[in-house]
């Protein structure tokens, strides 16, 4: 709330200042935004990150329901087995189109049902046993997704072999592995969607709305790469697990709770795509093209760049540190997840505060809904 | 934009000026003693004592905290809280009480003493509220809302439960109450002549005769009791407000206060509100009422200024997201508007001592937001012509509000 001010005042204050500096100057956004193709930069998130991230992750997330189905028809260890490794490939490649909250993810509320942790495992329970439930109703956001998989492939019993064992050959067994397919499916035909809008009239209308105002493509989906930093990376993955916001840690909070050594390497997964986004760089290769650094430069701010680079390093270097399983690193030495969070802090500050402000977008989310 | 911000900038300024005039006016007119703080005291004892508003604040905020637990209330408990029945809080002290929320709603001497028929009728919307929340919205809470069927909606991350036009209840409830309780009280009850001059008032103000066994003078009470209406939260210190403007536990007025003077529109209007409750308050001390009733007057349009901006607020952005084709997210805004243009029938233009807007209008602009399947089909421009018929009543402009 307090930082959204200060930014506002800050806007307020250079924007008085440019207005009396460029008196006689052209319309629009001034000297900066001639140097630099801000259309430029948007065919390169659209054709070279956000769509091969999201055919990537829409061909693991088939994957995933193809190899669940297999489970459910023939549930063996085996079968587990690959189905539990997909399940880890599938959730990894989800970090790489998490932060892209815009379009028909964003109307779907696609991040939402994905993956929303912790998981209300009670409710899961009981909805199994019940046999009735309906996973479009966002009151089951925490009931689904990722989150449920996690619960339903590693949760259910004290062992791995308890665990199959509610598949094969519990009383329940089939109505398990219905939520367990419909967990799965859902994921993909979401994800299939989003896919979807990308290849067809999305992409378009994205690289096309060139425009600084607020509504435009640049700005709004800033807004979400920050928020998604702010909220999702350093706060979801690190700052309520650690209990860095409420002084309490909260091992329940950790992603992949029960899977126990998946955790930190979403995160650095997660911490790596923000990067990339970052660069410039392409997905699936090591060519990079126009993004904020290169829109930084452009703007005679390559310090800032470098010192948003510099504490991305800074991150990694406390990160590789940590546990495979965040769990057991809260539980352990919690300490070093408040070193990373300090670090992410970091962060924060400069894309929030100093890159967003030196690229003339306003923020437009507060960090907590009252009401 | 820059057009817009510088404006805004130039409109910052004005009202910076604007209130350092008003706080030198007083001090060079007359001898008004207005302290840093609003702390008041007679022989060594504090006069301010406003526990029946922090009463009824922290009775609302109970009935609002159990408005969407579907599991555990019930039509039946929130309409005991309401009414204070049947000792129905968790918080006991309030079970005790002999006040209620009910009682005060649409319950001010100068909109209601002689219209009796009219507040009854705003007491039963608010018991309506509660009514559709637990019957119509709570049987369907486990579906999809669509156009004349209630349910849930997303947006975003969070849960909307909303009727068949996609009203939820309890933004119409809070955000309604805001006006029909905490406004009406403080601008066309406490405020008003008629309560702070009854009687024998002003000859025992004057005189410094206190109410039995109490530190305060009638008064002085009653205008202390208008300022807990808005600052009784318990999280709200009284000496000094603001120190927590936009950190409170308030939901209600306050909290809007804090959230239109973050809007660098409306910046300065919680600091010069404060300053027009402590120096009315100083001028009821020293028997100054020509002064006392000119702070009146700039609270009255300041609160009133509040409500319609949230007002106009909240509907701009129910007209962007509905653009945007994002429906939970506009039906959450166009509820929180639907409160507030609710709310505007108990503002108070000090020029006139009548509402910005009459009854009449207000039951027709909502009309318009409910018309058919209500916000499921109501047209951006239907809510772009409402946010002008408001500002058009106002200082400020939609633009600025919608900010």
């Amino acid at each position: 709330m307090k930082i959204t001010r200060i930014l506002i005042i800050a806007c307020l204050v250079l924007a008085a200042c440019s207005t009396e500096e460029d008196g006689s100057g052209t319309t629009g956004g001034g000297n900066s935004e001639e140097n630099f193709d801000r259309g430029a930069m948007l065919v390169n998130w659209a054709d070279n990150i956000i769509l091969p991230s999201y055919e990537n992750f829409n061909s693991e997330t088939q994957k995933l329901e193809e190899l669940t189905q297999a489970f459910v028809q023939n549930p063996g260890d085996s079968e587990m087995t690959s189905l539990k490794a997909q399940f880890r490939s599938t959730y990894v490649a989800f970090q790489t189109v998490s932060m892209f909250d815009i379009g028909q993810a964003e109307q779907l509320n696609f991040r939402s049902f994905l993956n929303t942790y912790p998981l209300d495992a009670d409710a899961v329970d009981s909805k199994i046993a019940s046999g009735t439930y309906d996973l479009a109703l966002p009151s089951s956001y925490d009931e689904q997704g990722f989150p449920a998989m996690d619960y339903l492939l590693y949760g259910l019993g004290s062992s791995k072999e308890e665990n199959l064992a509610k598949y094969a050959s519990g009383e329940n067994a089939e109505d398990y592995k219905a939520y367990l397919l419909d967990v799965a499916e859902r994921i993909n035909s979401l994800t299939a969607e989003v896919t979807a809008s990308w290849k067809g009239d999305y992409r378009n209308t994205f690289v096309e709305n060139t425009g600084s105002s607020s509504n435009g493509s640049v700005d709004r989906l800033s807004n979400k790469y920050v928020m998604y930093f702010e909220k999702f990376l350093r706060s979801g993955k690190i700052g309520f697990p650690s209990g860095a916001i409420t002084g309490t840690p909260s091992p329940i909070n950790v992603e992949a709770y029960y899977a126990e050594d998946l955790s930190k390497e979403l995160y650095l997964q997660a911490l790596r795509s923000s990067e990339d986004f970052f660069t410039g760089a392409h997905f699936g290769n090591t060519n990079s093209g126009k993004s904020y650094k290169a829109y930084l430069e452009a703007l005679d701010r390559g310090d800032l760049a470098n010192d948003i680079l510099a504490q991305f390093d800074a991150i990694s270097s406390v990160s590789t540190n940590l546990d495979a399983s965040l769990r057991d690193q809260v539980e352990t030495n919690n300490t070093l997840m408040l070193e990373a969070h300090d670090e992410l802090q970091k962060e924060v500050v400069l894309l929030k505060l100093d890159m967003l402000q030196a690229l003339s977008i306003s923020v437009d989310y507060v960090d907590s809904d009252g009401d | 934009m820059k057009k817009l911000l510088f404006s805004a900038v130039i409109a910052g300024l004005t009202l910076v000026s604007c209130s350092s005039d008003d706080s030198l006016g007083p001090e060079g007119e007359n001898n008004n003693e207005i302290p840093e703080t609003y702390n008041f005291e007679r022989d060594g004892m504090s006069t301010v004592d406003y526990n029946g508003q922090t009463t009824r604040l922290q009775m609302t905020a109970e009935i609002l905290s159990n408005f969407n637990d579907f599991d555990n209330a019930s039509e039946e408990l929130l309409l005991n809280m309401f009414a204070n029945e049947n000792s129905p809080f968790v918080n006991a002290s309030l079970n005790e009480s002999s006040k209620s929320v009910k009682s005060k709603v649409a319950a001010s001497s100068l909109y209601f003493s002689t219209n009796t028929v009219e507040s009854a009728e705003i007491k039963n919307d608010f018991e309506s509220f509660i009514i559709g929340q637990m019957t119509t919205v709570k049987e369907n809470k486990d579906q999809l809302a669509e156009a004349g069927i209630a349910g849930q909606i997303a947006d975003g991350e969070r849960v909307r439960y909303v009727n068949e036009k996609g009203l939820e209840y309890n933004q119409a409830f809070a955000k309604g109450l805001i006006g029909a309780l905490l406004l009406d009280q403080i601008a066309n009850n406490y405020l008003s002549q008629a309560v702070l001059d009854e009687g024998d008032n002003r000859a025992n103000n004057d005189a410094g005769i206190t109410e039995e066994g109490k530190s305060y003078t009638t008064m002085e009470h009653k205008w202390d009791e208008a300022y807990g209406y808005l600052y009784g939260d318990p999280s709200i210190p009284t000496a000094d407000p603001n120190s927590v403007l936009n950190e409170s536990d308030d939901h209600l007025l306050f909290s809007y206060l804090g959230q239109v003077d973050e809007d660098e529109d409306f910046t300065g209007i919680a600091e010069e509100t404060f300053q027009a409750f402590k120096a009315g308050r100083a001028a009821i001390v020293a028997g100054d009422y020509v002064e006392r009733d000119e702070q009146v007057a700039i609270i009255r349009e300041n609160l009133s200024t509040v409500i319609a901006v949230r007002a106009v607020h909240y509907l701009m952005g129910g007209k962007d997201a509905i653009e945007a084709g994002n429906y939970g997210k506009a039906f959450h805004e166009l509820s929180e508007a639907y409160g507030f243009v609710y709310s505007l029938r108990f503002t108070n233009n000090p020029v006139i001592n009548e509402p910005y807007l009459l009854a009449e209008d207000q039951a027709r602009i909502e009309e318009q937001l409910l018309a058919g399947q209500g916000f499921w089909d109501v047209s951006p421009l239907t809510l772009y012509s409402i946010s002008g018929e408001i500002d058009s009543r106002f200082e400020f402009s939609r633009e600025e509000a919608a900010e």
